[in-house]
């Protein structure tokens, strides 16, 4: 008797344990409700789902640091997903997913065709840390970009600034007027780095001299590179960047642009989206008649930069597929994977200023002026440096991101913030 | 305390000086406890008013009253923050979360009170130490727990040729199976003390009685004890009530799929520091609130009566 | 504590087991197998991924503790948590014992009221609390905007004052305006800021102003604006926080200690009264001695909370900026999470049961002191 009971206890479990019949898909999506297109994603995704009724797709959607402590718990669990929405580099999460190469290579399992229509600069395999395909970048992203209200500066008689003395000539005047010069709001410690001082390393130092940093070559010690961090503390002293920003959480700059209290604003592609119109209430941050008295440019040119001209810019995030997939599941898994690449969903992304995509077939007549300046950014900025928290280890970058917040606060140096680095590097180079 | 000393403070308490001293002392608590009350009641209206703006008035004007209304902020909330599926979720987890909690200990506090056996010195022991822990401390252990025993039970089945994928099974990690066991066994240590030292209070003469007149012990519980411990019920409901419903720390690390989740963790997600839509933002906090408020005001008497209940034993 | 004495023993323990199990199998479930598998992991080389059946790890000692004692991250957060305490103890209780004698003693009136309305902030989502909070104090918030104000006032009020002599100014009014500005835009006019001032932001360079009103508009926003420094700095970023704990939970230990005051024979309280003692006297020598037991419990749970923080302090700073905001708990849960260190978030996690204990102790250890004084 005891047996038996034991038995149908054991069958129960199992049974209330299992999954169903369908093919259960475990979708780890990065998406925040309040942003430009959730809406519409939703849709989309929701579409995927009514046309595929074999396909049982679980969709965990998360933002920013939670997502990134979600999925490293997964991956601490033994439990990964079935596709993941990752980045190119070592960004926390996505390290392990390259590190370990939990992903599969993606050049050999997506249809060929499909592959062909994307851009040769997203399917290269060394933009990513685990130089494979990891994931197919659906956007190539600029990450230093200056936005600049044009309009504001012709009211007030300053014409478009080109270098950084330009920048400190406008202080005084807009700060007359309670309107800052340059916002960087960097109260999330990473937009300083990815937007501003990638762009700066770029044209002091160029990427040459990260790949030997990297090898042990040379050192954030050395003078080069504390020369940038003393230029990136010159911008704070010399009033450019006011240091309220230091503290300014990164969800509070649009608002703080669109409402004409900064001139510039430093940001990325990405931000577009922020300013264009919400479908829901039909209220846009930037009116879309007003979008054109708005530029999007590169970073002035900085007082003895090496290399001119270029832009930060990095393989965009795209979705995975885990490398322990087989059969119904990795089946699925294209299907996901074709869908999202498809031009309608591209489309749509491009549409709701989510980000420009490497897809190259889309056309559309949809966007908002502001969107259309997108692409023409791109062209106009084609030579591009690394974005420095896709190549440097986090252990490195993080220190250089409390540092970027630090030094402008008082609490540290450039030559300490460097050494701190070095100290970093130094621990990777030993292993 | 020598007599001089209270015939001093006597003095000083009837005098003119005492008088106004007394005076200015309730002005100063008045505008205390008015400074205390404000701020609890503030937030919630300055939230509710907001809600009703768009994004951009809401920018361009954080504390003034709103210009234009927009009560499709609450439809964009509840849609964008799938409420639909959420508020269902946090239903079902606090109704039976406290119920669990509320049986379960009541249960358990018969037993420590008034049934014997040498294991119920140190059991109930274990729980009074159990009061003084939170499981904010072992969130992480207890994440690895459930997922591990998870992974331990698929392989054992997978072995047993019973299932093909031994990461497909779910029993308590990623289950509303799991949130229940966690939220019932987080409640416990706190309820089962209170419950307990009230049933001390209950005469065991009663209980006498009804064993003589040849009770089982479950029909003594059910007619006895258990109405009678309404009282205590109603408080041990009341605290946990609000404590399952507004919890998100711990659900966050047990649950992934957006079916199972509850509704401060749709909440979180418009808490993105890349916020864009804060009208919006701040109707899906509302509509959080709301539920709570409401419970509030009905039930104030019992939560006044409520926590002070928890102090049956000095 | 008696028990039923009549029935077989046989069935009394059946039924206390019957009882008594689920909440006790549930419990150690949920409380008692993590509390060890914590101090396994503590002391192992566990790395995350599958535990048994996935790579190899075993026990390697108290390494972990020697990290965790030697790391100022864990010390910062300690020092943290042991301001919570404090400010729970010594503040959410006393705060709490005088509203409660007050509205006990009808010293304020409306009591009812006022129990309620203290006990809201207990109920309501701290992520609502977290997003008052980075509204008031951000660098853009409500606080800002006052400092700002007030900033602005003084640069005013120095202008008008170096205007005051008619419409020219000179040097020393200069000096005086140059005083109340933001010390970035003094950087700007160059090493010698009157020079630079009369330069740079005289209209035409002429001492003379011809319309005041509009000199004082244009030079107003020079005014300093205030940031938030002191949250990015240990000690002193724990300031808003401890305020908002002693907001937050006050209002129980008013319901708590007014219910125990009711209790309180109210003949002892008249005849005080009548011998003339003030409500003072009162307080100390009869309603406090009398919730000794009652405060102790509380000062307990108090200690115990305050160990264990972790969503509101979450919900308002995450730990930050720069952990400098950090309790013993969301440093556990950052090891664990972003740091992928198992062994060390757990270590942590013992830790934090051994102190809540030793705190308890002392607590207890003080009741026996004291209540030998009575």
């Amino acid at each position: 008797m005891k047996k038996l009971i034991i038995a149908t206890l054991m069958v129960a479990v199992v049974a209330l344990g299992a999954m169903a019949q369908k093919t259960t898909l475990n979708f780890f999506y990065y998406i925040d409700a309040t942003q430009a297109g959730y809406a519409e994603d939703q849709a989309m995704w929701q579409k995927f789902k009514d046309a595929n009724p074999d396909i049982d797709l679980q969709m965990e959607m998360l933002f920013s640091q939670a997502y990134h402590e979600k999925l490293s718990s997964y991956i601490a669990a033994g439990q990964l997903p079935d596709v993941i929405y990752m980045w190119p580099g070592a960004r926390d999460s996505s390290k392990l997913l390259h590190d370990n190469k939990l992903m599969y290579d993606l050049s050999k399992v997506l249809d060929k065709d499909l592959l062909s229509k994307f851009t040769v600069a997203a399917l290269n395999p060394k933009a990513q840390a685990s130089n494979q395909l990891s994931e197919l970048p659906q956007a190539y992203t600029y990450c230093g970009v200056a936005y600049v209200n044009r309009k504001l500066l012709a009211d007030n008689g300053i014409a478009m600034p080109k270098t950084y003395a330009d920048l400190k000539a406008m202080v005084l005047k807009l700060r007359a007027k309670n309107v800052q010069t340059v916002a960087l709001p960097d109260g999330d410690s990473w937009p300083a780095q990815s937007c501003l001082m990638s762009t700066m390393v770029g044209r002091y130092l160029g990427d040459a001299w990260v790949d030997n940093v990297k090898a042990g070559k040379v050192k954030f010690t050395d003078k080069d590179f504390v020369n940038v961090l003393t230029q990136y503390k010159k911008l704070y002293d010399d009033g450019i960047i006011n240091v309220t920003n230091v503290q300014m959480g990164y969800g509070e700059g649009p608002a703080l642009f669109a409402s004409g209290k900064a001139a510039i604003i430093i940001d990325g592609d990405w931000r577009v989206g922020a300013y264009l119109t919400d479908k829901t209430t039909g209220k846009a941050l930037i009116d879309p008649k007003n979008q054109d008295d708005y530029e999007l440019v590169n970073l002035p040119a900085f007082p003895g930069e090496k290399f001119p001209g270029t832009a930060a810019a990095t393989a965009g995030c795209g979705l995975g597929i885990t490398k322990t997939l087989t059969g119904a599941k990795l089946e699925a898994a294209k299907k996901l994977l074709a869908y999202y690449y498809g031009k309608d969903f591209q489309t749509m992304k491009w549409e709701t200023g989510a980000f420009v995509p490497t897809r190259t077939d889309l056309t559309t007549d949809k966007l908002e002026p502001l969107g259309v300046k997108l692409p023409k950014f791109y062209a106009a900025n084609s030579k591009t440096t690394y974005v420095l928290d896709s190549v440097l280890d986090p252990s490195v970058f993080n220190v250089l991101n409390a540092g970027l917040q630090s030094i402008p606060l008082g609490g540290d140096t450039p030559a300490g913030v460097a050494a701190k680095m070095q100290a970093a590097q130094d621990k990777l180079l030993k292993k | 305390m020598s007599n001089t000393a209270i015939d001093k403070e006597r003095s000083f308490g009837t005098s003119l000086v005492g008088k106004i001293a007394a005076i200015v002392g309730k002005i100063v608590a008045y505008a205390v406890m008015g400074a205390f009350a404000f701020m609890a009641v503030f937030p919630i209206l300055w939230l509710i008013m907001n809600s009703f703006k768009s994004n951009q008035d809401y920018q361009l004007d954080k504390i003034g009253w709103p210009k234009e209304w927009f009560p499709i902020n609450y439809a964009g909330a509840w849609q964008i923050g799938d409420f639909g599926i959420l508020l269902p979720n946090s239903v079902f987890y606090t109704v039976v979360g406290t119920a669990g909690v509320v049986l379960i200990s009541t249960l358990a506090g018969f037993a420590f009170a008034k049934l014997k056996s040498r294991a119920s010195v140190p059991m109930y022991g274990s729980f009074v130490i159990g009061v003084m822990l939170s499981l904010s401390s072992l969130m992480i252990p207890l994440f690895l727990q459930l997922s591990q025993l998870d992974l331990l039970l698929g392989n054992l089945w997978t072995s047993m040729g019973l299932m093909t994928d031994p990461r497909a099974f779910h029993l308590f990690y990623n289950t509303r199976f799991g949130v229940i066991l966690v939220y019932i066994g987080s409640g416990l240590p706190l309820a089962i003390y209170m419950i307990t030292e009230y049933i001390r209070g209950i005469p065991t003469s009663l209980v006498e009685a009804a064993r003589i007149d040849g009770a089982s012990y479950w029909k003594i519980f059910a007619r006895i004890i258990l109405p009678m411990c309404m009282p205590i019920i109603t408080t041990v409901a009341i605290i946990t009530l609000p404590g399952i419903w507004n919890e998100f720390a711990l659900i966050n690390i047990i649950v992934g799929k957006l079916d199972l989740q509850s509704l401060p963790l749709g909440i979180l997600r418009f808490s993105g520091s890349r916020s864009a839509d804060y009208g919006k933002q701040f109707a899906a906090l509302v509509i959080g609130l709301a539920p709570m408020l409401i419970f509030y005001i009905a039930f104030q008497k019992q939560i006044t009566k409520g926590v002070s209940g928890g102090a049956v034993k000095g | 504590m008696a028990s039923v004495r009549s029935g077989t023993r046989r069935e009394d323990h059946k039924a206390f087991w019957a009882f008594s199990l689920p909440a006790f199998i549930l419990y150690l479930f949920v409380f008692g197998f993590p509390i060890v598998l914590s101090a396994v992991i503590s002391l192992s080389n566990y790395k995350g991924g599958q535990m048994f059946g996935g790579e190899p790890w075993a026990i390697t000692g108290f390494k972990q503790y020697g990290l965790l004692f030697s790391d100022p991250a864990f010390w910062l957060a300690l020092k943290n948590n042991i301001y919570i305490v404090l400010i729970s103890v010594f503040g959410q209780l006393p705060l709490g014992f005088v509203f409660a004698y007050l509205i006990y003693r009808k010293v304020v009136k409306f009591g009812e009221f006022w129990q309620g309305i203290l006990y809201v902030p207990a109920i309501i989502s701290v992520i609502v609390l977290g997003i008052m909070w980075k509204f008031i104090f951000a660098s853009n918030g409500l606080l800002a905007d006052l400092f700002n104000y007030g900033n602005t006032s003084k640069l005013v009020a120095a202008l008008n004052l170096a205007l005051n002599s008619g419409t020219t100014l000179n040097d020393e009014g200069i000096r005086h305006i140059l005083k109340a500005m933001d010390p970035n835009v003094v950087g700007l006019l160059g090493s010698d800021p009157v020079a630079g001032f009369k330069e740079q932001l005289l209209p035409g360079g002429s001492l003379a102003i011809g319309d005041p009103a509009a000199f004082v508009n244009a030079m107003k926003n020079y005014a300093p604006k205030w940031t938030p420094e002191f949250m990015t700095k240990q000690d002193t970023a724990m300031i808003p926080i401890m305020f908002v704990t002693l907001w937050c939970w006050t209002g129980m230990y008013v319901i708590l200690f007014n219910a125990n005051m009711q209790k309180i024979d109210s003949e002892v309280i008249e005849a005080a009264r009548i011998d003339g003692a003030t409500e003072m006297q009162t307080a100390r020598h009869i309603v406090l001695p009398a919730l000794s037991g009652i405060l102790i419990n509380a000062a307990i749970l108090c200690i115990a909370g305050s160990m264990n923080q972790f969503a509101l302090i979450w919900a308002m700073t995450e730990g930050g900026p720069m952990n400098v905001t950090e309790v013993l708990s969301i440093y556990m849960y950052r090891t664990a999470t972003i740091g992928q260190n198992y062994p060390l978030s757990n270590a942590i996690a013992m830790v934090i049961i051994v102190i809540s204990f030793l705190l308890i102790g002392l607590t207890k250890l003080a009741q026996k002191r004291l209540g030998g004084q009575e």
